[in-house]
C-alpha cells in the first residue's frame, strides 16, 4: 500500500491540473476578497441605502473562515469534480490503467492508494484556500488598522474539515464517472452538468410538488448538503441569515456516505471490468 | 539449470467472448517453456493482444484456465515476476521518461536504481529526462521495453513491440529482444511480422480466428529441409534415388523428386545420378518459408 501511495504521489504531485487548480483556488479566494472589500469600502453599494452589502468586519482575521466558505463554494467544488473526472478517466486515456494494473499490486490496492492521494490533494487545496484566506484577511486588517485576531482552533479545524469533504464528495463523483466512462472529457462534462443543473432544476421541481411535500428527498442531494455545510459556518458578522433546512450533522452524515459509496461503487467497477 | 522442460506459461480452453458476442479467443491450450523466446503468430485481429491481456489478468477469461509465472492470471504473486508491454506503451505524458520508470519502480516495489539500468539497456539514458509526450514512436516503444524490464522478470511479454517502428527502429528492437532474451529469461512475443518471429524465436504458436491453430519449433513448423530433382528418364532416377535413400525418402510428383535430406548432399545426388547415365535438368535445395507455412495454417491468400 506504501509503495502504491508513493507511486501515486510522484506521478500526481507534478500534475499540471492539480498545481492549476490550486492556483485558481488561490486566485478566486484573493479575488473574493478583494470584491467585498471594494464593496464594503463604497458606500454606493448599499442594499436598501443604510447598510454596506458586504460588512468590513467580515473580512478581518477572526472571521476568515466563515469567509472562505462562500469563496470555496460551489466554484471549488465544481474544480473538484473536474480533477476526479481528470484523475480517473485520463489513465484510461494514456493507456497507464493497463502498465498500474500490471505491475505488482492489486487493483484494489491501486485503487485505495489512488484515492488517498486524491485526498491528500483535496486537503492541500482546501489549505491552499485557508491559507490564502487568512493572509489575505490580514492584508485587509493592517490595511484597514484593525487588531489580528485569528478565529478559534476548534473553529478553523472544523471549516477545514468541512471543505475538504464538500471537495472530496464532489472529487469523488468525478472520480466514480472518470472509471464509469473511461475517458475524461464525457466524465467531467456530465458531472458538472449534474451538479451546477440537473441538480438544480431537480430540486426546485421536486419541491415544488405538493408543496414541497417530497422536500426530504431534496434533502439528501449532494450539494443542497454542501450549501448546508458550508452556510453552517456564519456570525453576527455576516448579518441575518435564515438557518439553512438541513443541519450540519444530516450533511456531514450525507456526504460523507456519497464519499464512501461513490468511492466503493469506483472500485467495484474497476475489480471487475476488463482493461481493453 | 535446464528449465526448457517446465513451462511458465500454460492455458487450457482459454475462452475470451466478449459482450458484443464476438468470440475474440477460443479454447486455446498453450504453453510457452521456461528460457525460450515464443513467438506468439497471427493476422491482426486474430486474438493474440486479447490472450496476452487474459495472461497478466487485464481480461477475465470466459472460460479455461490460465498460469503464468506459477501463478493465476493477475495475481500479485506473479505479477512480480512478469514484465510485460501490451500493445502500445502506457506513460504519463507530463513526466519524464525517467519519472515515468520511477513511478513504475514504485507500484512494482523496485529500488531506483533498477531504474537507470533498464535505461541502459534499452540507451534511452541520455534522453530520459525529457518529458514523454515529446518521445518518438521507436523512444517510446524503447521506454515500454524498459518499464517492461524494471522487475527483471522471469517472464517477458511483449505485444507487437516493433508496431509503428520504421526499418531501423525495427531492427534495433529485434537485436535488443534477441539480446533480452539471452540466458534464463522467457520472452512471449506477438507478432503478424513472419520475418521478425522467424529471426528471434525459438518456438511459436500460430493463431487463427482465436484458435490455435500449430505449436512448435520454428523448425518443425517449417518442416524437414530437402533436395527437389529434375531428371530423365525418370524409371532409372527413381530406382538411384531409392538405392540411395529409402523409398520413404523419395516423393515423385509432378515429374519432379522431392528428396527428404540434407541439401548439402546436392552434389552427390548429381554425380550418382550422371554416374548412372541420367539427364539432370533441375537440382535445387527445398525450404518452406514460414510465410508458407503461415498462410496455409491460417488460410490466409498470400498477397492479399
Amino acid at each position: 500500500m506504501i509503495a502504491t501511495i508513493k507511486a501515486e504521489w510522484r506521478k500526481s504531485r507534478l500534475r499540471p491540473a492539480f498545481l492549476i487548480a490550486a492556483g485558481v483556488i488561490a486566485g478566486i479566494t484573493v479575488l473574493v476578497y478583494a470584491a467585498n472589500w471594494y464593496l464594503a469600502l463604497h458606500p454606493l453599494a448599499t442594499r436598501g441605502g443604510d447598510r454596506a452589502i458586504v460588512s468590513l468586519a467580515t473580512l478581518y482575521p477572526d472571521q476568515f473562515v466563515n469567509n472562505v466558505m462562500g469563496a470555496a463554494f460551489p466554484i471549488g467544488a465544481a474544480m473538484a469534480i473536474v480533477l476526479g473526472a481528470l484523475f480517473a478517466g485520463s489513465e484510461y486515456g494514456w493507456g497507464t490503467v493497463k502498465t498500474m494494473f500490471t505491475q505488482r499490486p492489486g487493483r484494489l490496492t491501486v485503487w485505495t492508494g489512488r484515492v488517498f492521494v486524491f485526498g491528500v490533494w483535496m486537503l492541500i487545496m482546501t489549505f491552499v484556500l485557508f491559507g490564502v484566506g487568512a493572509a489575505t484577511s490580514v492584508v485587509v486588517a493592517l490595511f484597514q488598522g484593525h487588531a489580528i485576531t485569528g478565529p478559534a482552533a476548534i473553529d478553523l479545524a472544523k471549516g477545514i474539515g468541512a471543505i475538504w469533504l464538500v471537495f472530496m464528495v464532489n472529487g469523488s463523483i468525478g472520480l466514480a464517472l472518470g472509471v464509469l466512462i473511461r475517458q475524461p472529457a464525457a466524465a467531467l462534462g456530465i458531472g458538472l452538468t449534474y451538479v451546477l443543473a440537473v441538480e438544480i432544476i431537480a430540486v426546485r421541481i421536486i419541491n415544488l410538488i405538493n408543496n414541497g411535500q417530497f422536500k426530504n428527498v431534496t434533502e439528501q442531494f449532494v450539494n443542497q448538503n454542501a450549501t448546508a455545510l458550508t452556510q453552517s459556518f456564519t456570525s453576527p458578522a455576516f448579518g441575518t441569515i435564515s438557518p439553512p433546512a438541513i443541519s450540519a450533522d444530516h450533511a456531514v452524515l450525507v456526504l460523507a456516505a456519497y464519499g464512501i459509496g461513490l468511492t466503493i461503487v469506483a472500485a467495484g467497477l474497476l475489480r471487475l471490468r476488463d482493461v481493453t | 539449470m535446464d528449465n526448457t522442460n517446465t513451462t511458465i506459461v500454460e492455458t487450457h480452453g482459454l475462452t475470451k467472448r466478449y459482450g458484443s458476442g464476438v468470440l475474440a479467443v477460443n479454447s486455446i491450450d498453450m504453453s510457452v517453456r521456461r528460457g525460450e523466446v515464443y513467438g506468439f503468430l497471427g493476422p491482426n485481429g486474430a486474438g493474440k493482444t486479447t490472450t496476452l491481456r487474459m495472461l497478466v489478468g487485464l481480461i477475465r477469461p470466459t472460460a479455461g484456465t490460465a498460469t503464468a509465472a506459477g501463478h493465476a492470471p493477475g495475481n500479485p504473486a506473479g505479477l512480480a515476476k512478469i514484465g510485460s508491454l501490451i500493445e502500445s506503451p502506457g506513460f504519463y505524458p507530463y513526466l519524464s521518461g525517467r519519472e515515468n520508470m520511477r513511478v513504475i519502480a514504485d507500484f512494482a516495489g523496485v529500488n531506483h536504481k533498477r531504474v537507470e539500468e533498464v535505461l541502459d539497456i534499452v540507451e534511452l539514458a541520455s534522453r530520459a529526462g525529457r518529458k514523454f509526450g515529446t518521445y518518438s514512436t521507436g523512444m517510446k516503444q524503447r521506454l515500454g521495453v524498459a518499464a517492461a524490464l524494471l522487475k527483471d522478470p522471469e517472464l517477458l511479454i511483449l505485444d507487437e513491440p516493433t508496431n509503428g517502428l520504421d526499418p531501423q527502429g525495427m531492427a534495433e528492437m529485434r537485436k535488443l529482444i534477441k539480446d533480452i532474451g539471452q540466458g534464463e529469461r522467457t520472452v512471449l512475443l506477438s507478432s503478424h511480422l513472419l520475418g521478425e518471429v522467424e529471426q528471434i524465436c525459438d518456438r511459436v504458436g500460430v493463431i487463427s480466428n482465436g484458435k490455435l491453430v500449430k505449436q512448435s519449433t520454428v523448425q518443425d513448423l517449417l518442416g524437414e529441409k530437402g533436395v527437389v530433382v529434375k531428371a530423365e528418364p525418370s524409371e532409372k532416377a527413381s530406382e538411384v534415388l531409392i538405392r540411395m535413400f529409402g523409398a520413404a525418402s523419395v516423393v515423385h510428383e509432378d515429374g519432379y523428386f522431392h528428396l527428404k535430406t540434407d541439401p548439402a548432399r546436392s552434389m552427390e545426388i548429381n554425380q550418382q545420378l550422371i554416374n548412372a547415365g541420367i539427364g539432370v535438368s533441375e537440382l535445387r535445395p527445398f525450404e518452406r518459408s514460414l510465410e508458407e507455412v503461415f498462410f496455409q495454417l491460417t488460410g490466409e491468400k498470400q498477397g492479399s
